[in-house]
């Protein structure tokens, strides 16, 4: 691409489980304003990969940059004040406190709280179900709102990068393209996404570009729409469709 | 199952199962040797004693269960009439029977070798000292007659229900607190009040026993509705007017708590300072297990970390070089401090532990702080198995001016805080506020530390009643700190890192600090109550720290409701309270050698039927309970505030 400063970056990123090795020099740029997706079956590092986002892993080699500064080694709550967040696989909201509480937390970093109430009025936009149910405890709500409050939650860090793991997860069908939506939505709000998947065929088609990850090596990395055409990937991950 | 037309709404196979129940449960309550042990004590002078009172709820309780239906909704209501009597009286009747024939063998047979308590003396108590076949026909009479009356409590109104129940506690309560309200009685002033309700056998006479139960009654149709007006009242205030009406109530209660004392007597007096501990430290735990999720089964090691910090810092018979004689507020700061340090001591190795693990680790640290003040090696400091003596050299010298200077101090602090976050906020008024608050504390501080002789207070160990007053302080200083940490960011933090403590992690929240933040304040409040039972009972030996102080207070606080300041309060009245700490006694001194088997049954009772505990913050109630439906009219409290 340009000379434009990636707004998360892996450079040639390896990690290590015990002696067991999981990312491969690995190279991922995400620019602002982009949604890219990681395609992967199982085993084949995508949540590994998160969880260096995340500084849960430490890179041996190589380096995990957001908006051009190295933070291979920042602790986690270091890298969401810097601009990322998560939505965790199934959600995973904190179900015994109240809607407003998981977003509360969402903010748990934030320094400058006296915007928080126009974020929260903007979460609403997105979602108007989501104030609806304010006081209500997060468990009880459905499917379908868990997720709503769970990107919310994540967005109520200000991410530069918001990051999904699985988002169509366990979830109904309907759900899912629901869900991929509302990362449609969001990304036209101006958040950038970074979606994590193994719904090759979901995924591609929100997402801008897309990387290939197998067994820790990124195999294939192109645009959304050339992955759908490329032969290869269609036999791996997209089946034989039409 | 048999229907008989006039007892076709009584279940056959219930009555007989749950007569079979209370029958073995009379059984055994006779055979651990409480009904002997318990019969030296009158209740109501001469009918019921208390050992025929450990047998006589047993109908009752289970004459009222055998007929219980459950109100359902959209559903018609269960219906009342003869056949609750029925079938009260026959479950009696069949627990009367089991205990009857439990009589008939043990007045044959001499089964002593077996079960001690099985005395020829028990024998005359089950039997009323008649012949066995006439005791046990009396027995089943009885047992037939007190299930009637549990029975008997469907068909009455649900108010007659409730007043007639209150009447019934209350002429027992009145029956077993007579030492306590003797003493009361003298002093304020009213001991010829003492010979109109108790009898020479220290049981509330059959005369008083009636006129406390109609006054009761009175009372209950008089006052019924009046406490919930008056909480919806408070309810409706606003916001602010809220707040300080609640502090006006808690300076209130803190004022009648230290006042009351001088009329309480030596025993109550005593009682009420074990509770206070047990307080203290049940609201340390809270912050642990209730607030942070982390149970710990050591929890005692901070416990006996106060107490030998306290002993070492103040006692003049320590046993080694190092005895610098400080006064008892003096040693509180490097009380603090060893807590603190004991906390991060614990809490670091274990911070990437979870559940049974964390459980099972903390479990252990409390066995090895044990043995660390009990060991040889390091006799010339803690004094090995002898313990340290003269702690506090008997007295806990309070100098007002200290205090006063301490919590110039916290006011100050709490002001500074708030005047941060106000100009954060950009809010002028509460940025005023909170400058007072900060000039208050400063005014505090600098007199405290000019005068620090001012108004000096001089306790001795021995003093009940100003060691009550004394834990009473420190309990409120407890409660507040936890109190203001529920909701704070760090509150927060600790209730997501409870949820879901790799989310909370992403979510940026630094679990390793939040754990060990939890450590060291629950490590502060138990070392603080270390302290004061040390300076208290002014001699400590490692045996006063075994594992069972650390699962009482975790009764205390699961018992009461885990995460509920007032469930902590509640649970440590009624259990230390009224049944008595590991050592020391409760108002029901009888129950002393049954206390850790009553422990053991509430336990299980409160985790089978009210996880949630006694007095549990709204919180815990609806999650334990499932009660989604009931969401909205929950969550109106739930804003309130908990607690």
């Amino acid at each position: 691409m340009t000379d434009r400063v990636p707004v998360l970056e892996f450079r040639g990123v390896n990690t290590h489980y015990g002696p067991v090795h999981i990312l491969k020099d690995v190279d991922i740029e995400i620019f602002a304003g982009e949604i890219v997706c990681l395609l992967g079956g199982n085993a084949s590092g995508k949540t590994t990969t998160l969880k260096a986002v995340l500084g849960m892993v430490t890179p041996t080699t190589g380096d995990v940059l957001l908006d051009g500064e190295v933070v291979s080694e920042a602790p986690t709550s270091y890298r969401v004040e810097h601009g990322v967040s998560m939505v965790p696989e199934n959600r995973r909201l904190f179900k015994r406190m109240t809607v407003l509480e998981n977003l509360e937390i969402g903010a748990y970093l934030r320094r400058d709280t006296e915007n928080l109430a126009d974020d929260l009025e903007q979460i609403f936009e997105l979602f108007p179900r989501v104030k609806e149910r304010l006081s209500q405890k997060a468990g009880t709500l459905s499917g379908g709102e868990q997720q709503m409050v769970a990107v919310g939650r994540a967005l109520m860090a200000k991410p530069k990068v918001l990051l999904m793991d699985e988002p169509s997860m366990g979830l109904a069908p309907v759900l899912v393209s629901q869900n991929f939506e509302i990362i449609e939505q969001i990304n036209e709000a101006g958040t950038t996404v970074f979606v994590v998947e193994q719904n090759a065929n979901m995924a591609l088609s929100i997402a801008d570009r897309g990387y290939v990850l197998q067994t820790g090596q990124i195999v294939l990395a192109d645009t959304a729409e050339n992955l759908l055409a490329d032969p290869q990937m269609r036999q791996a991950y997209l089946g034989e469709m039409d | 199952m048999i229907e008989l037309a006039a007892t076709s709404e009584i279940d056959t196979r219930k009555v007989l199962r749950l007569g079979a129940i209370a029958g073995i449960t009379a059984v055994f309550v006779a055979a651990i040797g409480m009904v002997e042990v318990f019969d030296t004590r009158s209740v109501i002078d001469p009918v019921l004693s208390l050992g025929y009172l450990s047998l006589a709820w047993i109908p009752l309780l289970f004459g009222y269960r055998v007929t219980y239906e459950p109100v359902l909704e959209g559903m018609e209501p269960p219906r009342k009439g003869p056949h609750n009597l029925i079938g009260g009286a026959a479950a009696g009747l069949v627990g009367g029977a089991v205990l009857g024939a439990f009589l008939l063998v043990i007045d044959v047979i001499d089964i002593r070798e077996i079960l001690l308590n099985v005395t020829p003396e028990l024998v005359g108590i089950l039997g009323f000292d008649q012949s066995a076949a006439v005791g046990a026909t009396i027995l089943m009479a009885l047992g037939a007659g007190l299930g009637a009356i549990g029975g008997m409590f469907h068909v009455l109104s649900d108010r007659w229900r409730r007043a007639v129940s209150s009447a019934f506690v209350w002429v027992l309560i009145i029956g077993f607190i007579e030492l306590v309200l003797g003493n009361v009685f003298d002093g304020l002033a009213v001991g010829f009040l003492d010979d109109l309700v108790y009898s020479e056998n220290r049981g509330v006479t059959i005369g008083a026993a009636v006129v406390i139960a109609v006054v009761v009654i009175f009372m209950h149709f008089q006052f019924t509705g009046r406490a919930s007006r008056v909480r919806e009242r408070f309810q409706a205030l606003p916001e602010n007017k809220r707040r300080s009406t609640g502090f006006m109530v808690a300076t209130a209660l803190m004022a009648v708590g230290l006042l009351a004392p001088s009329v309480f007597g030596p025993f109550l007096n005593e009682v009420l300072a074990t509770v206070g501990l047990f307080m203290l430290m049940g609201l340390g735990l809270n912050v642990v297990v209730g607030f942070a999720g982390l149970l710990d089964l050591g929890y005692v090691a901070f416990f006996a970390v106060g107490a030998y910090t306290t002993a070492v810092f103040t006692s003049p018979l320590t046993p080694g070089d190092f005895s610098p004689e400080l006064a008892f507020f003096s040693a509180l700061p490097f009380v603090i401090i060893m807590a603190a340090i004991a906390g991060i001591i614990v809490g670091t190795p274990v911070i990437r532990m979870r559940g049974d693990y964390l459980a099972i680790v903390t479990l252990a640290f409390g066995e090895i702080a044990r043995l660390v003040f009990q060991a040889d090696w390091l006799k010339g400091t803690f004094g090995g198995a002898q313990g340290i003596l003269r702690i506090g050299e008997g007295m806990i010298v309070t100098l007002f001016g200290y205090v006063l200077a301490g919590v110039g101090i916290v006011v100050g602090i709490i002001g500074f805080l708030r005047w941060r976050s106000a100009r954060a906020d950009d809010d002028a008024s509460s940025a005023k506020t909170a400058g007072v608050w900060i000039g208050l504390g400063t005014v505090a501080t600098v007199a405290g530390l000019l005068f620090p002789d001012f108004a000096s207070w001089t306790v001795t160990g021995i003093d009940s009643e100003a060691v009550f007053r004394l834990v009473l302080i420190f309990v409120a200083l407890a409660a507040f700190v936890s109190w203001r940490l529920q909701d704070s960011r760090i509150g927060r933090a600790w209730m997501a890192m409870r949820e879901d403590e790799q989310v909370a992690e992403t979510m940026g929240i630094n679990v390793v600090t939040a754990k060990l933040l939890a450590f060291i304040i629950g490590a502060i409040l138990a070392a603080l109550g270390g302290a004061l039972f040390a300076v208290k009972i002014g001699t400590i030996f490692p045996s006063s720290f075994k594992i069972v102080q650390s699962i009482i207070i975790l009764v205390v606080v699961i018992v009461g409701g885990m995460g509920s300041l007032r469930g902590v309060a509640v649970g440590a009245l009624v259990l230390i309270g009224v049944l008595g700490g590991p050592t020391q006694p409760g108002m029901l001194r009888e129950f002393q050698e049954f206390k850790l088997l009553i422990y053991g049954v509430l336990l299980v009772y409160m985790m089978l039927q009210r996880p949630e505990g006694l007095a549990p913050s709204a919180r815990r109630s609806q999650e334990l309970h499932g009660d989604e439906l009931k969401q909205d009219v929950w969550l109106g409290k739930d804003q309130e505030g908990e607690d």
